[in-house]
């Protein structure tokens, strides 16, 4: 940004006389960063037309949807003086109109150049956001970029139009962009001061020039708008009330003072009031959802440029698009995605004559594919290659120390030993994968998202992934348990099983650390009020209850005085200053309003690993 | 939060009419303290406080206010008092401070609040130097009204300097 408000001075000290000084919109946050927000969405339409385009070059829609959404960011820009982002556009512009008369085939370059300039523009949109957001100036647009970008742009175009020599300066490209679009307005490329005329001719001149189509297109799209944007900061808000009012609403019914002498026409109140809390909870919810289509159709994109950098061909095939999830979990879900998709990409599927060579046919099938099953959201990520190595995987295992030579492991459990940390059977490290990081990560989003991942694979036939996630991350189920005279919330999703011990089945290794025998297999335990440093009711571990758990594959006890009860809980965060506790997951509002800590088991355990 | 002074006048006066202003006056101890009063959202009587492992001893913990997390910060213990048995007149202070840019709320609690002031600039003194190694940061300077002195703090300095911050993981 820099650049251009020095660009921007500069050009307001040259302009005659009588003129406005500086574009008073330009500097505007709000209209910024609804400028951001359109500008986004319109990337993410243009990235989805393109690679509609790749696959059939001739579609005239496509190439009619890009250039509206380019054109739609030209005219922004130019109102908010954002002269990079302009001039990236209009270039795109220029190459699209040659495209729409039909001077310009479409080939997988030209595609590579509008997607190149699609995230350049992208780039500059997240600068701008993070400017809005810490108020300095973002770090300077890489300008030579954007000029390689457009210069290899405006040639491509001229290539097969007029042989015009490419010059090297801004400004050459400038003429040469103009003499390829006549029908733009002389004053498009010139210096910053005139963006602020051009709004006013500017969307009427191409859009007369457009076929009707487009007014139509546009028209019906306004007429159809049915929903409103709102802040997610807000949305948020609401739900995290509406989890409160739930919460208040059965603190009333069970009130005790309410239980004795309940009348009847209190009672079809209460029930009243119960059934508008769930239905509101329900619909609160539901604004957050959105369908995982959005995330699956990035991956499009990774798709696209990993199997023409390998040379290999996929097909990727969507099911299940209109699965809808909690938007924070399809922000999350975007990384973990993306590592599997690449594995499966670089390590899973073979080169085509390979793949004949084995009886499949050359382009192999990439399936993303979501849908709904006992209250979770499940998500797979299956390809048809050669399947995981169960030999290599063994013997990288055993080398790495992971496992002892000659345990003898079940196919799932080695299968899954790829989701240790630094573990990869690749022989080489490519730019794209085998450092052995990515199959960690999913699993650990994964599981900071509650939910699980398991692998399946057959030999020669492909490999599997299978993604367990909860619907939403703002409420768990959890239990309520008591340590003297504190109460903690267990998310139940951690929880294995729960047992009184017998009074024998604690024995101290080295007089320190305790383990309990637990269906024959010895587990270590750890004491909930030694971490915490409270005073427990019961020190006798035949009076407590052991909550068997399982972090990083290992199980392990937990000993609590008592389960007082289940119980939904909104979890709350601590706020900033506590967001670091091990064991600490969180907070939430208990029926009697007292905050509860949420335990992160994993946590605990690892704290007590570490010592 | 920077307050124009377009008047011309000697530093002294500008920085004291920088901190003028209404404060809500507390103790602690046998001494008086003041927070400016735009800070404070609210006072509530002390409540249960649900005890957070692993944080300094001044944290007491969190409660839930109208839904919300806070912590509650013991200010006798932060400032080196010793700690009494919690009173009728016990209160806790919700004020909003301002950590590098990110407010947060978080509750102060004290012996007893006592009354909001509207101090002049007149009234208010820079801190006494206290000689070599004694630190202030966080007082705003000292006010003088009906003979008493009370000492003003800059809320933000208390509660965001680097112990609160350090609020997490203590030791190992």
């Amino acid at each position: 940004m820099s650049q251009q408000s020095d660009q921007k001075t500069i050009a307001v000290q040259e302009r005659p006389v009588g003129a406005v000084s500086a574009n008073p919109l330009a500097g505007d946050p709000e209209l910024l960063s609804d400028f951001i927000l359109e500008s986004k969405e319109h990337l993410t339409s243009i990235e989805l037309q393109l690679l509609t385009l790749d696959q059939d070059p001739g579609n005239a829609d496509a190439i009619h949807a890009i250039f509206r959404g380019f054109h739609t960011i030209k005219g922004m820009a130019g109102f908010l003086d954002l002269d990079a982002v302009r001039e990236v556009s209009h270039e795109v512009e220029t190459v699209l109109d040659l495209a729409r008369n039909g001077t310009l085939p479409i080939t997988a370059s030209v595609i590579d150049r509008i997607l190149e300039s699609k995230d350049y523009l992208n780039r500059c949109l997240t600068e701008l956001e993070s400017m809005l957001e810490t108020g300095k100036a973002p770090t300077a647009f890489d300008n030579a970029a954007l000029i390689e970008a457009i210069r290899s742009l405006s040639e491509g175009g001229a290539k097969t139009k007029t042989p015009v020599p490419p010059e090297p300066a801004t400004e050459g490209l400038a003429e040469l962009a103009r003499e390829l679009s006549p029908s733009e307005p002389e004053p498009e490329l010139a210096a910053g001061p005139c963006t602020e005329i051009q709004p006013e001719n500017q969307p009427e001149n191409p859009a007369a020039t457009e076929s009707p189509e487009v007014a139509k297109a546009t028209e019906a799209k306004s007429g159809g708008a049915r929903s409103i944007k709102v802040d997610t900061g807000k949305l948020d808000y609401l739900v995290d009330m509406v989890g409160e009012m739930v919460i208040a609403q059965s603190l009333v019914k069970h009130d005790p003072d309410l239980a004795t002498g309940l009348k009847p026409r209190l009672a079809r109140n209460l029930s009243q009031l119960a059934r508008i809390t769930d239905d509101v909870q329900r619909t609160a919810m539901s604004m957050r959802m959105i369908p995982i289509g959005q995330l699956f159709q990035k991956t499009g994109r990774l798709v696209r440029d990993l199997s023409r950098k390998y040379g290999k061909q996929v097909d990727l095939v969507l099911e299940g698009e209109d699965t809808e999830l909690d938007r924070n979990i399809v922000e999350e879900l975007a990384d973990p995605l993306m590592h599997m998709v690449r594995n499966a990409i670089d390590h899973g599927i073979e080169m085509p004559e390979d793949r004949v060579r084995a009886g499949k046919p050359a382009a192999a099938r990439l399936t993303l594919k979501a849908g709904h099953q006992a209250g979770h959201i499940v998500i797979q990520v299956s390809d048809d290659g050669r399947g995981l190595d169960r030999e290599k995987i063994l013997r990288k295992a055993i080398e790495k120390k992971l496992i002892p030579p000659g345990a003898g492991l079940s196919d799932n459990e080695i299968f899954n030993l790829i989701f240790q940390p630094g573990f990869s059977t690749a022989e080489k490290v490519t730019d794209v994968s085998g450092r052995g990081v990515g199959m960690d990560v999913v699993r650990k989003q994964v599981q900071k998202l509650r939910g699980r991942v398991d692998v399946s694979s057959t030999r020669g036939q492909g490999t599997s992934f299978l993604m367990k996630l909860p619907l939403t991350l703002a409420i768990i189920d959890g239990l309520v348990v008591g340590v003297g005279k504190h109460r903690y919330i267990v998310p139940i999703f951690a929880v294995r099983e729960m047992l009184k011990p017998a009074e024998d089945a604690i024995s101290t290794v080295q007089g320190v650390h305790e383990m309990a025998m637990v269906r024959g297999a010895l587990l270590p335990v750890i004491r909930l009020h030694q971490r915490f440093n409270v005073t427990p009711r019961f020190e006798k571990p035949s009076e407590s209850l052991l909550i068997v758990s399982e972090s990083g594959g290992r199980q392990f006890c937990l000993m609590v005085d008592e389960l007082i009860g289940k119980q939904e809980v909104v979890i709350k965060s601590l706020g900033e200053t506590m967001r670091n506790i091990p064991g600490v997951a969180g907070g939430a509002i208990l029926g009697d309003g007292r905050v509860g800590l949420i335990l992160d088991l994993e946590g605990l355990f690892g704290a007590n690993h570490s010592e | 939060m920077e307050t124009l002074v377009a008047t011309a006048g000697n530093t002294v006066s500008q920085k004291a009419d920088h901190r003028a202003g209404k404060y809500l006056t507390f103790q602690l101890g046998n001494e008086e303290f003041a927070v400016q009063v735009l800070r404070v959202r609210e006072i509530m009587g002390i409540q249960e406080i649900t005890a957070v492992p692993q944080t300094p001893d001044y944290v007491k913990g969190v409660i839930n206010l109208r839904g919300k997390v806070i912590p509650v910060v013991d200010l006798r213990l932060k400032f080196g008092l010793p700690e009494i048995e919690y009173t009728q007149r016990t209160c806790i202070i919700v004020a909003q401070i301002d950590n590098h840019g990110t407010k947060l709320l978080i509750g102060i609690i004290v012996d007893c609040v006592s009354e909001v002031l509207t101090l002049q600039g007149t009234d208010i003194e820079d801190t006494p130097d206290f000689g070599s190694g004694v630190e202030t940061p966080y007082l705003l300077g000292m006010a003088k009204t009906k003979g008493k002195v009370k000492i003003l703090l800059d809320i933000d300095m208390v509660l965001t300097s680097q112990e609160v911050m350090s609020l997490g993981p203590i030791g190992a």
